[in-house]
C-alpha cells in the first residue's frame, strides 16, 4: 500500500519525523492517542485547533507537551472575564525612573518568531478578544504600533471546559469556523491507562512530565514549507472529489440525501454552515493523513478519519435541535457516512 | 269524580284586623280512600286573602321527608288577583309509605302559611292555617295467604314471549370476525410480520447477475473495458454496502467480517478486492487494478460471495 515516490525523500524524512514527534508526545500524555493524531495533523495542516472537554482530562498537558516537541517561540494565556485585546497586545507600567512605559504584550513579545500561541480557556475571555483573534487566525497578522506584524509561523491552540457556564462567552460562529479542528478529549477508557495516571508519580508533576519530552522534535520554521509540499503531493482522484461533495451535500441536507434519523425533522434540522473554507480544511487535513499513512493518495478512509473533528463545529442547527446538539450531530456525521457511496 | 272537603278556618288567635284579611282557606282532594303504600297523594289549597298581602314564599311547607311514613314530593304555587281578592293555589303532592295491614285513616298535618302587606307605615302580617286532613289506606292483600305445597306457587307464572331468530346475528358475528382477520393482516402487512416479513435480498446475487452482463464483452483492449471493470468493482461495493446496510470502506472489513460471519473463508479475497478497488478509484487507476485483480478472478470471487450469500 505503500505508494509514495522514491524522489519524495523529503516527504518521507519528515513523515518519520512526524512519528517520532507523536511518539514523544504520546510518552508523556497516555491514552490520547486519537487526540495526538489529530493534532500531528493539524500541525502539518497549518490549522488552528480548539481543544475541548471536562476538567483535569489533560487538555492543558497535551498542549504544553506539544508545544515543547514542537519548538519555537511559545506564549501562552489565560482567558480571564476582564481581559482585553489590548491586554494581548501591550502593556503599560511605571518604569523604575518614574516614567510611563509601553511594551509589546504577549503576542506581539516574540514577534515574528512566534509559533505556538496557547490561549487557555478561551470562552472565558470575552467576545472583543475572540474578535481579536479572528484576524490573527485567519490572516496570521496583527496591527500595532502603526505597522503590520506578521506571524508566518503561527498556530493557536486554545482549549475550553464544556462543563462550566458561568461567567464564560460562546466563541461566534465565525471564530469557530477559523479553527481547523474541535477536538473532543475525554479521559483514556483502557484501564492501564487510567491505572498508570492515577498511581503513577510520574504523571503528577506536570511539569517534570513536559520537561521530559524531547524538545524541538520538528523544525518549526520549516513546517510551512513541508505543509505546502503535503498539499501538492497528495493527490485527489475524481472519485474522491465527488465523493467529498457528496458529503458535503448529505450535511448540509440531510433530508434530501435520504437520511432519517428518528424523532427529527430531517428538512428542518440544519440551518446552515458547513462552509466551503470548512470543506477546503477537510482535504486539507484529510492529506496530511494520507501522508501520516504513507499513501500519496486520498482515500475515503482519511475524509472520514478527521471528518468529526473538522466538521462538526462548522454544522448549524435550528434553535429547537441546538440544545441536542452533542447527541444530534454526532448521530448525523454517521449517518452521512453510512449513505453515500464512497466509490 | 271529586270530593270536595271544605273547612273554614276560624283564626281566633289574631286580631280581628287579621281576621279580615285571610278570608277562606279551603283543601280539596281527589278523593279520600283508595290509596295503597307508595301511592301519590295529591291535594290542593285554595287560600283567599284580601288583594294587598302577598304570599311570604319561605313560609311555604319544604318538600322533604315529614314523617317515617310521609314525604312532601312537590308544592307548587299559582296566584290570582280578582278584584280586591287575592287567590292563592297550592298544589301538594305528598307520598305515603305506609304499610297498612287493614284499611284505616291517616292524617295529614296541617300547616301555616304566612302574608305579608308592606306600606309606608310599616309592614303587617298574616297566617292562614291550612287544617290538617285524612284519607283511607287499604293493605295491598291478605296479611296471611292460604298456605300452597310449592313456595314458587306464590309468585305468577313467566310471561310468554316468542324465540329470537339467531340466525342473522351469526351471520354478524361472521361478518366482523372477517372484518377483523382483514385488518390483522393489513396490520401485519404494515408490521412487516410472519409472511410479510421482507425477504432478505441477495446483493452478492445481484452484482454476479451485472458482471456476467458486463462480462460480455471483454476485451481487455477496448477502452470501454476500464469502465466495465469500474463498474464491475462498483457493482461489488453496492452488494457490500447492501449486505451490511451501509457503506463498507476498505478499513471497515474486521468489522463487516464479524457481523457477517458467513463471508469470513473469503476474507483475503475481500481485503484483495477493497484494496484493488482503492487503486482502482483512488489510486493510480483502473489499469494497475486489472493487474493486480484480472477479469476471471474478480468473477470468480463474485461467484463465491453469491454462494456465501446463498448459504448464510
Amino acid at each position: 500500500m505503500n505508494e509514495t515516490r522514491p524522489g519524495d525523500a523529503m516527504l518521507t524524512d519528515w513523515r518519520e519525523a512526524a512519528g517520532r514527534f507523536e511518539r514523544a508526545v504520546g510518552g508523556a500524555v497516555v491514552g490520547q492517542a486519537r487526540a495526538i493524531r489529530l493534532i500531528t495533523i493539524a500541525i502539518f495542516a497549518r490549522g488552528h485547533v480548539l481543544l475541548e472537554g471536562d476538567v483535569g482530562v489533560g487538555k492543558t498537558t497535551l498542549l504544553r507537551a506539544v508545544a515543547r516537541a514542537l519548538g519555537g517561540a511559545y506564549e501562552r494565556v489565560e482567558g480571564t472575564v476582564d481581559m482585553m485585546p489590548t491586554d494581548l497586545i501591550y502593556h503599560t507600567y511605571l518604569a523604575e525612573d518614574g516614567r510611563p512605559r509601553v511594551e509589546p504584550g504577549p503576542v506581539l513579545r516574540r514577534a515574528e518568531d512566534l509559533s505556538i500561541f496557547f490561549f487557555n480557556e478561551i470562552n472565558r475571555a470575552r467576545p472583543q478578544v475572540h474578535a481579536l483573534l479572528l484576524r490573527l487566525m485567519a490572516e496570521r497578522s496583527l496591527t500595532a504600533f502603526n505597522r503590520e506584524y506578521h506571524f508566518p509561523n503561527l498556530q493557536v491552540f486554545a482549549d475550553r471546559n464544556r462543563v462550566e457556564r458561568e461567567e464564560t462567552f460562546e466563541l461566534p460562529a465565525a471564530a469557530r469556523d477559523r479553527f481547523l479542528m474541535e477536538i473532543g478529549m475525554e479521559a483514556p477508557r483502557d484501564a492501564e491507562s487510567r491505572r498508570a495516571l492515577v498511581f503513577d508519580p510520574r504523571f503528577h508533576d506536570t511539569d517534570a512530565l513536559i520537561a521530559g519530552i524531547d524538545a524541538d522534535v520538528l523544525d518549526h520554521a520549516a513546517i510551512p514549507g513541508i505543509a505546502r509540499a503535503i498539499q501538492h503531493g497528495i493527490q485527489a482522484s475524481p472519485a474522491i472529489e465527488a465523493y467529498v461533495v457528496g458529503l458535503w451535500e448529505a450535511l448540509v441536507r440531510p433530508g434530501g440525501a435520504g437520511i432519517r434519523l428518528p424523532g427529527i425533522d430531517m428538512e428542518a434540522l440544519v440551518q446552515g454552515g458547513a462552509s466551503p473554507r470548512g470543506v477546503a480544511f477537510l482535504v486539507r487535513a484529510a492529506k496530511v493523513r494520507a501522508w501520516l499513512e504513507g499513501r500519496d493518495w486520498l482515500v475515503p478512509e482519511d475524509i472520514r478519519a478527521v471528518f468529526p473533528e473538522v466538521m462538526a463545529h462548522r454544522v448549524f442547527l435550528e434553535p429547537v435541535y441546538e440544545m441536542r446538539r452533542a447527541a444530534i450531530v454526532p448521530e448525523l456525521c454517521r449517518a452521512v457516512f453510512d449513505t453515500v457511496p464512497a466509490p | 269524580m271529586r270530593v270536595l272537603i271544605s273547612v273554614l278556618a276560624l283564626l281566633l288567635a289574631v286580631s280581628g284586623a287579621a281576621h279580615a284579611q285571610v278570608r277562606t282557606v279551603e283543601v280539596r282532594t281527589p278523593r279520600a280512600f283508595g290509596y295503597f303504600l307508595g301511592d301519590l297523594v295529591r291535594a290542593q289549597a285554595d287560600i283567599v286573602v284580601d288583594a294587598g298581602f302577598t304570599l311570604q314564599a319561605a313560609s311555604l311547607p319544604q318538600s322533604g321527608p315529614l314523617a317515617y311514613w310521609l314525604d312532601l314530593r312537590d308544592l307548587r304555587v299559582e296566584e290570582t288577583v280578582t278584584g280586591d281578592v287575592r287567590r292563592v293555589r297550592l298544589f301538594l303532592t305528598y307520598q305515603t309509605f305506609y304499610a297498612a295491614l287493614d284499611a284505616r285513616a291517616l292524617e295529614i298535618p296541617g300547616f301555616a302559611v304566612t302574608f305579608e302587606s308592606a306600606s309606608a307605615h310599616g309592614a303587617t302580617t298574616a297566617t292562614a292555617q291550612v287544617p290538617a286532613w285524612s284519607f283511607n289506606i287499604s293493605p295491598l292483600r291478605e296479611v296471611v295467604p292460604p298456605a300452597r305445597e310449592n313456595p314458587a306457587d306464590y309468585m305468577r307464572p313467566d310471561g310468554r314471549v316468542a324465540a329470537l331468530d339467531a340466525r342473522p346475528l351469526w351471520w354478524r358475528a361472521g361478518g366482523f370476525g372477517a372484518l377483523a382477520l382483514l385488518a390483522f393482516a393489513g396490520l401485519a402487512r404494515d408490521r412487516a410480520w410472519g409472511p410479510f416479513r421482507a425477504r432478505r435480498g441477495r446483493p452478492f446475487g445481484a452484482a454476479l447477475a451485472q458482471l456476467r452482463r458486463l462480462g460480455r464483452t471483454p476485451d481487455v483492449q477496448d477502452p470501454d473495458a476500464e469502465a466495465a471493470y469500474g463498474d464491475a468493482l462498483r457493482a461489488l461495493h453496492r452488494g457490500l454496502d447492501a449486505t451490511d446496510g451501509r457503506r463498507v470502506l476498505a478499513d471497515d472489513l474486521p468489522g463487516f467480517l464479524a457481523r457477517h460471519p458467513a463471508y469470513r473463508p473469503d476474507a483475503a479475497g475481500l481485503a484483495h478486492l477493497l484494496s484493488v478497488s482503492r487503486l482502482a478509484f483512488f489510486g493510480p487507476g483502473p489499469a494497475a487494478a486489472r493487474a493486480a485483480l484480472p477479469w476471471p478472478q474478480l468473477e470468480a470471487l463474485a461467484r463465491r460471495l453469491a454462494a456465501a450469500e446463498r448459504a448464510a
